[in-house]
């Protein structure tokens, strides 16, 4: 669903990624855990579709958004529930209009859209919030709206920031619960955490984990063993690709 | 994002801005006001214009020895002079009668008049110019190559008083420029600012929408449609004013100038208005499109 290929981005401070190669497929959830500043929240804004990177290519529902024009930006990225460190709340709005946005903009009628968001942040949240002014909602409570804002549909694509940061265990718990939920329902989740135990608990409900460090991909397969990546990247058979994907070249497969 | 969805963001955006969206209306009626009343005014002035341009502007008398053939000539000659939009020979008699009329109409009647014979009066030669902006140098020029002539015995330029009056009409018009102008400015930048002050809170609305994968078309409408409609109301309420007030203000700077009202049915026409109703909601979508900044790229 995601195939990240030899992505490189810099920042202000200098290179956040370094060559990086992922994958994630529908179904899978993969947690990249790493400690501050290892390059997760670049990783994962890239691969929402929210940056650009500088060099690579990443390819989301069948397009490769490197080559993409701005203009068509926001059709890859309705297919995507991103949750960035900043929860981004509209603060006038209600967390149930905030998390009934996501269902809008893929064009789905008010009614529909309301019945899907308040089943959502019931889920992740608590429902006693959904009237409530986002501004007026705590850290924790904004992060858990945007969280729902992220899992609402569901989308093909979750990307998740450091979903439980802050969060006591009941909540983390129920991130988990939220996160398998989406999974289940094939979509393709990819999750950064700088807490091990968090990372622990994904791993534990079947979760893949990657560890990146200094912009690298350090341990952990970039690749699961039964790579689906919609659409099939155009160099998917180069011999790094089948190496990492563990799949045999088709000379291998003729023989 | 559906109509629907559009539509109630709008309707989100009017509850949550509901000040600065009047402060816009606000100032679309006075740049109504302000543009309407120029327009007007300029009517107004053009027409009192054109009245001092309908008057006689030189008198020409001359002397008795001149035949009444040699005066019909110069009228002749006048009348194809450039500029000249009337000319009319007085003679003695209708001179009189003339004078006869406005004594008749004073409340000082006098006996003395039955004592008048047409030959105290001088026959003359009345002459209008075409109104135009340089009349008084016109009427003074006329004047002076009539003062030249053998048959003239005196001239009445009456250069002075439209002079005087074209000067005040030139004062009044480049000061109501002046104001009308430092008035459009201000209501323009009062609505620009208004308008940008939420800039920065609806940049961050825009963010959460790009995240989202809203098109930044769809992140600008609300905006666009709530301003075009602060445009629309602001005018239609400055025409309503205009429509309401205009009359009665006229009537009575006239009356205060003495003069006489200016007759009925003076207001901006059917093309003059549809403009406005056009271009008022067309400047709103334009301050729509600016106010709201959509990143392509987004820096959470």
């Amino acid at each position: 669903m995601i195939w990240l290929e030899g992505v490189s981005y810099l920042r202000a401070g200098g290179r956040a990624l370094e060559d990086v190669t992922l994958g994630v497929s529908g179904g899978e959830l993969v947690v990249v855990q790493g400690p501050t500043g290892s390059g997760k929240s670049s990783l994962l804004a890239v691969a929402a579709g929210a940056r650009a990177p500088d060099s690579g290519a990443v390819w989301i529902a069948e397009r490769n958004i490197a080559g993409l024009q701005a203009s068509s930006l926001p059709y890859v990225r309705r297919n995507v529930g991103y949750l960035p460190p900043d929860p981004l709340l509209i603060p006038d709005e209600t967390a149930l209009e905030n998390v009934m946005l996501a269902l809008a903009v893929r064009g789905e009628p008010i009614e529909a859209a309301e019945g899907d968001a308040r089943e959502t942040l019931a889920m992740v949240a608590d429902s006693a919030w959904e009237g409530r002014l986002a501004r007026s909602l705590s850290t924790g409570q904004q992060r858990l709206v945007a969280l729902a804002r992220a899992l609402v549909g569901p989308p093909p694509l979750v990307v998740l920031d450091e979903p439980a940061s802050g969060m006591g265990g009941d909540d983390r718990e129920g991130i988990a619960r939220a996160l398998v939920w989406a999974r289940e329902r094939g979509c393709a989740v990819l999750c950064a955490t700088s807490d091990p135990s968090f990372a622990q608990i994904l791993v534990d409900t079947g979760g893949r984990r990657v560890y990146l460090e200094g912009g690298r991909i350090a341990g952990g397969p970039a690749i699961g063993l039964v790579p689906t990546c919609s659409p099939e990247p155009e160099n998917a058979n180069s011999p790094e690709a089948i190496r990492l994907s563990g799949r045999r070249s088709s000379g291998e497969e003729s023989s | 994002m559906t109509v629907a969805w559009i539509l109630r963001r709008a309707r989100r955006q009017v509850a949550s801005q509901r000040r600065a969206l009047w402060a816009a209306v606000g100032s679309f009626l006075v740049l109504g006001l302000v543009s309407g009343a120029t327009v007007l005014g300029l009517r107004v002035t053009r027409a009192w214009m054109g009245t001092v341009g309908q008057g006689v502007h030189v008198i020409a008398f001359l002397r008795d020895e001149m035949e009444a053939d040699q005066a019909i000539q110069l009228a002749n000659a006048l009348r194809q002079r450039p500029g000249v939009a009337r000319v009319r020979l007085v003679e003695p008699a209708e001179a009189l009668a003339r004078l006869r009329d406005a004594v008749r109409s004073s409340p000082a009647t006098g006996t003395w008049l039955k004592d008048l014979e047409p030959g105290y009066f001088p026959r003359s030669i009345e002459v209008a110019l075409a109104a135009s902006a340089d009349l008084p140098q016109r009427a003074a020029q006329l004047s002076r190559r009539l003062r030249g002539l053998a048959g003239v015995a005196d001239v009445d330029a009456m250069t002075n008083g439209v002079a005087r009056l074209g000067a005040w009409v030139r004062f009044g018009q480049g000061l109501g420029w002046a104001v009308v102008l430092a008035a459009g400015i201000a209501a323009l930048s009062f609505l620009v600012s208004t308008v940008l002050r939420g800039r920065e809170a609806r940049g961050r609305q825009a963010q959460v929408l790009v995240i989202l994968g809203e098109t930044s078309t769809n992140i600008r409408l609300p905006a666009n449609i709530t301003l075009a409609a602060a445009g629309l109301t602001g005018v239609l309420a400055a025409l309503l004013v205009l429509r309401l007030a205009w009359p009665a203000l006229l009537a009575a700077v006239e009356g205060a100038l003495g003069i006489m009202p200016t007759p009925a049915g003076f207001f901006l026409g059917f093309w003059e208005s549809a403009i406005a109703l056009l271009a008022a909601p067309m400047l709103g979508w334009g301050l729509g499109y600016l106010s709201t900044p959509v990143p392509g790229w987004v820096d959470a």
